[in-house]
């Protein structure tokens, strides 16, 4: 029985899917841009290069991030009360919800048992989170 | 009255599971009287939805506190209309609004088609009951609205940031989107499981799937607006876990409405399209489970719940039942007729496809990432903004340019001299606009130039059909009336361009800087000079404190600027109130963020000039407005499709 003539169709999904994962994988071998995200309790394991850890902020907030000395506060993990890990973080103002209490994640480098920042993002408020509840 | 409530739940429970049970057997048999019971045990599901739905809403007006959803959510001094919509500003409430539009829209398309598709909807009922039976379980079991507790004297209330007339829209619209999914996904499993794979499900259900759509596009947008807005981080979206959730099931949707004309048209991508429609659906509750489980790190915090678990269970299983499906299938989804050449419409249609695809999977790559590289090498790592703007671009520019070619492409086939011929016009105007661009110092980022160029290239195809058939009928609204989905689909392209001209401009070419003034001092960014004049404090208000700076701007604008922060009594959150001037005359934002030194008069100003934003606003009403032309209803089409189909079930 003779074969029919193979619709373009299939040559094109082919060619497309592969065009894609050459994409794919050339800007993940070449590109990379992966970024390893800790608890400040998972610091300890970490090996040097950019990192971003999540946390929860510990007070005092002392310095100015424009100054050489930088904006210093710690972080704890979310939701627990494990240890501090301190931060220094220079650059632009950070985001207005910035406070203590409120859960970040801080961009930048880990050396000497204190992270180095250069990028806070705050979590924002949104659903699905009880409200500080008032005393009554 | 919380009784009322739980007893209604339990009733829409019984009845989801009913018409799940019933109808499968019903349909299987071919016992038309269970399948009708089935039917109607889904309406009425509606009905008790709708119960416990009033119930809470009354709650939640009278400030019941003693039910614990209203104390966690309101308070006695937060205004009506935003009690009213913490119906959706928690778990429990915004679950009960899914199960509600679920069953009220499962309701109508099952009313509605009952005539075109008699022989698909004893299968169509079963698979709504199915769903339906998952989330009044999850309500009854394991998140209930209506759990009790002695009252309070007042509740926690609502965030301050979430107290704002897009938070009211918002999440309502989401829902309104990723429910509607359901509907051409059930139409789209009835079709296969009844055996009637023919495109009276794909017409069905055309309308249902634009309209989920445009709500998931427009609530998306609306969200994007609120962060610009009142978040005060100068962006609008951030490619977060949580904003790609709405992301990817509309990218699957949008894919899915542009191939089901070439299965109405030719017969072709059958199977194509049952995977896309069922991509859509899956994502949408894939959405819901990130959202919920907390199994990947937001900068939206949401907490961690047990719920995701069930979701993702759901997930599995209604992804595994429909790939069981497709492939037993398999023999009755074959094509009609055959692509016969790579440079046909037919063709651009499926490269369209591809690329959103790809984008669609390249997204959930990205949101996976953390979750796979934990489980694969003991270390969650995520992928930045980068990342996701690199495929933006590698695949977003291609499907700008093919939105310009695809409808002007002949279908079967054409050759490249006739298209360059039919494009003529479309490639000199995207010429001139990218010598022009050029010319003014747009050739500074390379992608904004491509954007720049490939839009005009498309706004010059619409153009050429506009102006084509505009003088064949001697009348453009007439035109629009006679062919409503074509023309309503040239607008939404058009609200697509001003979306990446919008993009483009605000991403490629914004100017930010930060900088620290004294009262009296001027700091000059892109052409605007602002000098800092002094700090008002609030006073006299006894829901918030705070202080707002005042800026004299001068150069490219002159008039007064404020920017401040506010902190609302009752909540510790700081929320920033930030300062905008939209130019209209350059088509620019100046946008001011202003953050106060305790131990100086200094305040650090972030000053952010952002070109061509409000036209991503601007091209959220243009989307609506094509929308609504394409969902029309149009007597011809109506007429056509009757004359169509009159033969299977006649």
């Amino acid at each position: 029985m003779a074969r029919s003539p193979r619709s373009p169709a299939r040559l094109i999904v082919a060619l497309a899917v592969a065009g894609v994962l050459a994409v794919f994988l050339v800007y993940t071998a070449l590109a990379g841009n992966s970024t390893p995200q800790v608890e400040p309790t998972q610091l300890a394991a970490q090996h040097p290069g950019k990192i971003s850890v999540v946390g929860s902020v510990v007070g005092p907030l002392r310095g100015d991030p424009h100054s050489a000395a930088g904006l210093r506060f710690g972080l704890h993990d979310i939701g627990k009360q494990g240890p501090v890990v301190q931060v220094v973080y220079r650059g632009d103002s950070p985001p207005p919800l910035f406070a203590v209490g409120r859960h970040v994640v801080v961009g930048g480098t880990y050396a000497g048992g204190q992270i180095l920042g250069n990028s806070i993002l705050t979590k924002c408020p949104s659903k699905y989170t009880a409200s500080p509840t008032k005393s009554y | 009255m919380a009784d009322l409530g739980r007893a209604a739940l339990v009733v829409s429970f019984g009845l989801a599971l009913y018409a799940l049970v019933a109808g499968g057997l019903g349909a299987y048999a071919g016992r038309r009287r269970l399948a009708t019971s089935a039917r109607n045990a889904l309406l009425a599901c509606f009905g008790s939805t709708l119960v416990a739905s009033a119930v809470l809403a009354t709650a939640l007006l009278r400030h019941d506190f003693s039910f614990v959803y209203v104390a966690s959510h309101t308070n006695r001094t937060l205004p009506t209309a935003y009690a009213l919509s913490a119906f959706w500003g928690g778990q429990e409430g915004s679950l009960l609004l899914w199960l509600l539009v679920l069953t009220g829209y499962g309701a109508l398309a099952v009313v509605a088609n009952r005539r075109l598709l008699r022989d698909v909807i004893p299968w169509v009922v079963p698979v709504l009951g199915g769903i339906a039976t998952f989330f009044s379980f999850v309500l009854v079991a394991v998140a209930s609205p209506f759990q009790t507790q002695t009252a309070p004297v007042d509740g926690a209330g609502l965030t301050p940031s979430l107290q704002n007339p897009y938070m009211m829209a918002h999440p309502p619209l989401l829902y309104l989107g990723y429910v509607g999914l359901s509907i051409p996904f059930a139409f789209a499993a009835g079709a296969l499981l009844s055996g009637r794979t023919d495109e009276r499900w794909i017409v069905a259900t055309r309308r249902w799937t634009l309209a989920a759509w445009t709500f998931l596009g427009f609530g998306q947008l609306l969200g994007a607006h609120w962060a610009y807005t009142e978040v005060g981080w100068g962006g609008y979206y951030a490619w977060d876990p949580v904003e790609n959730a709405a992301l990817m099931p509309w990218l699957a949707a949008t894919a899915f409405l542009h191939s089901v004309m070439i299965q109405e048209r030719k017969g072709m991508l059958k199977v194509w399209n049952m995977v896309l429609v069922a991509l859509a659906f899956e994502l949408s509750v894939f959405g819901t489970f990130l959202t919920r489980s907390g199994v990947v790190n937001s900068i939206h915090s949401f907490a961690k719940s047990s719920i995701g678990g069930w979701f993702l269970a759901f997930v599995v299983i209604s992804s595994l039942f429909s790939l069981a499906l497709i492939l037993r299938r398999l023999p009755l989804l074959k094509a009609r007729t055959k692509l016969e050449s790579a440079l046909s419409r037919e063709a651009a249609f499926l490269y369209n496809n591809l690329l959103l695809v790809a984008l669609c999977l390249t997204v959930l790559w990205g949101v996976l990432f953390p979750i796979v590289t934990q489980l694969v090498k003991g270390e969650s790592r995520t992928m930045g903004r980068p990342y996701y703007d690199f495929f933006l671009r590698a695949f977003g520019l291609p499907l700008l340019l093919l939105m310009g070619i695809g409808p002007l492409i002949a279908w079967r086939k054409t050759s490249v001299r006739s298209l360059v011929r039919t494009l003529a016009w479309p490639i000199a105007a995207s010429a001139v606009a990218g010598a022009a661009l050029v010319a003014v110092g747009a050739g500074s980022s390379s992608p904004g130039l491509i954007a720049y160029t490939f839009s005009a290239f498309v706004l010059g195809t619409i153009a050429v059909e506009v102006v084509k058939g505009t003088r064949a009928t001697g009348s453009l609204a007439l035109l629009i009336a006679r062919n409503r989905r074509r023309y309503g689909g040239y607008i939404v392209h058009a609200a697509v361009v001003l979306l990446a001209i919008g993009i483009a401009g605000s991403s490629a070419y914004s100017t930010t800087r930060e900088q620290k003034l004294l009262p009296g001092q001027t700091a000059s960014v892109a052409g605007y000079h602002l000098t800092y004049l002094r700090t008002d404090e609030i006073q006299n208000d006894p829901n918030r404190t705070g202080q707002y700076a005042v800026l004299r701007v001068g150069g490219r604008w002159h008039g007064t600027l404020r920017t401040g922060q506010v902190t609302y009594t009752g909540f510790q959150e700081t929320d920033e109130d930030v300062g905008i001037k939209t130019d209209w005359l350059r088509a620019q934002d100046l946008y001011v963020i202003a953050n106060f030194q305790q131990s100086s008069q200094a305040v650090y100003f972030k000053i952010l000039v952002k070109p061509l934003v409000n036209l991503i606003w601007v091209a959220g009403f243009v989307f609506v407005l094509g929308s609504l032309v394409a969902l029309w209803p149009d007597a011809r089409e109506q007429r056509r499709l009757a004359a169509r189909f009159a033969p299977a079930h006649a």
